[in-house]
């Protein structure tokens, strides 16, 4: 019995690391082009899955339609903000940079207080079956799947695009080298507006699989924004294929977490488990400590 | 006729004078007159109007500490309200078997302590990475507090102090008898931040945030400048705890979460970074878009034309708040970065030649 516990855990969790892993694509690359460390991303999730929610249940189109407009739409949300705000605050300190999507986390979170999206839950209309596979005691939910399914097409997508097309490796060039890329002719502006609107595209994918697997709640989706960070530290700020990873890992983490440390915790003394929302962070802070480029980022020769 | 009193700028040209605290006599005595009118301020205040004062104060002095972290190591901090909690939770703990100018000191030491080990990743990366250390640190201190049953699991925990040398501090002479003591903590803080940044170490911090390369060749240790900067941040934030404490009686987890250190961070942006004159204005100024925020969707509750547009579900009062910050916060970033200091700094070199334009 235990090992099925075992295996379930790791299945629930690896689904939940892959909705972080499709959040900490975009934020990746957002760094990888122009190091700016985007702390709105919480807020492009919940933004996307509410946007969806109302295509679907309000304006009745078929959900999957729904979802691709709600991605396209993030992503316009994201290259308008890239627009009007970020970008004026290029040459600037990095830290005015960061301390911009530090205030503009607070307005959009403002602005969804202005929508019904502010307060309560909401649940997607159900596509998928009831129920789920059952391979040998182990039974995998067909939204589990789902989550998985859609992480691995948009992995391939994004693979793809980063290996064989032009706008992939003038991205990938600006992440590199900037002045380099520049003297080649790579459009730098372009690469960074496009940088935010697939942080957009990825944060509402992320988000709208939230909104399969569970309810949406504004709250929970900004939390998963903060999750993204641990996964990102975890993986590597400037690795894509670390961000994936520590997605996952930090996903199976937490599903272990509340299976097996709440117990012992509250044997400690703390009472309340939800020692998933806290061991995300304690491993941030951990790998700050003894391995702070992460598994697979950059280690940067200039030291402190 | 040039106005001296209006004078703006740094009139420095040595050394010597570099390393005092006031360039000319004008400057004292414009201190002391400042520091004379706030004391004798509530004296025309009414009770919840002192509050106000007081609470603009304590984050004064949260904000001072964030200036020395954000505002001269360049170090993003959005840690600082649970700096204060820890700050403020020591105090808890400790009030009923101490007095609270003991508590208050040890409050700001244990915070200096745990902003040491949250500031070590400092000695191997640069600052991008501690913004997110930070940001680790607020979330668990939430958590621990949220699930600990000896903290009451950030429900209030009472911090009661009746009496001060035989003086008793009731219902009525609250507010204005903590007033008087965070005045006087703020004026030592603003002492101690001014001597400690007109020094060495305070050279050594605005090299190491300029250009730590240089800093290093040049014999300083950037690693160890930003930790300590890191730890008196701190320091100042546990030490606001301490006093938000007394202040409100009791210590409850909410005022202590990243929302509260967004707005810290707010304050000293909108101040403008590293000045004294700004770690006061900020405050003051968020203080009150939150008071006339708070207003104006207690006003819009009230009336019916805006109720009856409005459609069902939507909470316009819990929207403006984080709007009107975010906005400030952004807007002073891209159009004023520094600050409402400098805002001052203009209309005091706008009065050097007044009445005349040149």
């Amino acid at each position: 019995m235990h090992v099925i516990d075992f295996v379930q855990n790791l299945i629930s969790g690896i689904a939940v690391g892959c909705i972080y892993a499709l959040a900490a694509l975009g934020f990746v690359l957002v760094y990888k082009s122009s190091r700016v460390i985007n702390f709105s991303n919480g807020q492009l999730i919940a933004i996307g899955a509410f946007l969806a929610y109302a295509l679907a249940v309000w304006a009745r189109l078929p959900v999957l339609l729904a979802a691709l407009l709600a991605m396209l739409l993030t992503a316009g949300l994201g290259f308008l903000v890239e627009r009007v705000f970020l970008r004026r605050m290029v040459g600037q300190p990095i830290i005015s940079v960061i301390m911009v999507t530090i205030g503009l986390a607070s307005v959009l979170d403002g602005l969804m207080y202005l929508t019904p999206f502010g307060s309560g839950n909401f649940t997607f209309p159900q596509v998928l079956p009831q129920g789920g596979l059952n391979l040998g005691g182990i039974s995998i939910s067909y939204p589990q799947l789902l989550a998985i399914g859609f992480t691995a097409v948009f992995l391939l997508l994004f693979g793809w695009f980063f290996q064989r097309s032009v706008l992939g490796m003038a991205m990938r060039a600006v992440a590199d080298d900037q002045m380099a890329s520049m003297s080649l002719g790579v459009s730098v502006q372009r690469v960074f507006a496009l940088a935010w609107a697939v942080a957009g595209l990825t944060a509402a994918a992320a988000g709208i699989v939230v909104g399969m697997v569970s309810g949406l709640n504004q709250d929970g989706l900004i939390a998963i924004g903060l999750a993204v960070f641990p996964a990102v530290i975890l993986g590597g700020l400037d690795s894509v294929p670390g961000a994936v990873v520590g997605g996952i890992v930090i996903g199976i983490l937490q599903s272990f977490s509340t299976a097996y440390l709440d117990g012992v915790l509250s044997q400690v003394g703390l009472v309340g488990g939800g020692s998933q929302y806290a061991v995300p962070f304690l491993v941030l802070l951990i790998m700050l400590w003894f391995k702070p480029h992460g598994l697979f980022g950059t280690e940067e020769i200039e030291r402190v | 006729m040039r106005n001296p009193w209006a004078q703006t700028g740094n009139y420095r040209t040595s050394y010597v004078q570099d390393t005092t605290i006031f360039a000319n006599y004008r400057e004292i005595v414009s201190v002391v007159g400042l520091l004379v009118a706030l004391c004798i301020l509530p004296q025309f205040l009414e009770r919840s109007q002192v509050l106000v004062l007081n609470f603009i104060l304590i984050y004064a002095i949260a904000v001072l500490g964030l200036n020395i972290t954000t505002g001269y190591a360049g170090l993003i901090s959005v840690g600082q309200a649970a700096f204060m909690g820890v700050g403020a939770y020591t105090v808890a703990l400790s009030a009923p078997s101490l007095p609270f100018w003991l508590t208050i000191p040890l409050g700001g030491m244990v915070a200096a302590l745990i902003g040491f080990i949250v500031g070590i990743p400092s000695l191997r990366v640069k600052h991008l990475y501690l913004a997110l250390a930070t940001l680790a640190f607020q979330e668990i201190f939430v958590w621990v507090v949220g699930r600990s049953p000896a903290l009451a699991q950030g429900a209030a925990i009472p911090v009661e102090m009746r009496n001060f040398l035989g003086l008793e501090v009731g219902f009525r002479t609250h507010n204005y008898f903590w007033y008087y003591v965070i005045l006087f903590v703020l004026v030592l803080m603003v002492i101690a931040w001014r001597n400690l940044l007109r020094g060495k170490y305070g050279r050594a911090l605005i090299a190491v945030r300029d250009n730590d390369r240089a800093a290093d060749a040049m014999g300083m240790d950037p690693g160890r400048t930003k930790l300590m900067a890191f730890a008196l941040g701190a320091f100042y934030g546990g030490v606001a705890g301490g006093l938000l404490a007394y202040l409100q009686r009791a210590v409850v987890v909410e005022e202590f979460t990243l929302g509260r250190s967004v707005a810290l961070l707010a304050m000293a942006i909108v101040g403008g970074l590293g000045t004294v004159v700004g770690s006061l204005l900020g405050p003051a100024f968020i203080e009150f878009l939150r008071l006339s925020m708070e207003r104006l969707s207690e006003w819009m509750k009230a009336s019916t034309l805006i109720q009856s547009i409005t459609p069902a579900g939507v909470d316009v009062a819990s929207a403006l708040l984080p709007l009107s910050f975010g906005l400030v916060i952004v807007l002073f970033l891209i159009f004023e970065p520094r600050g409402l200091y400098n805002w001052w700094r203009l209309l005091r070199s706008y009065f050097r030649t007044w009445p005349f334009k040149y």
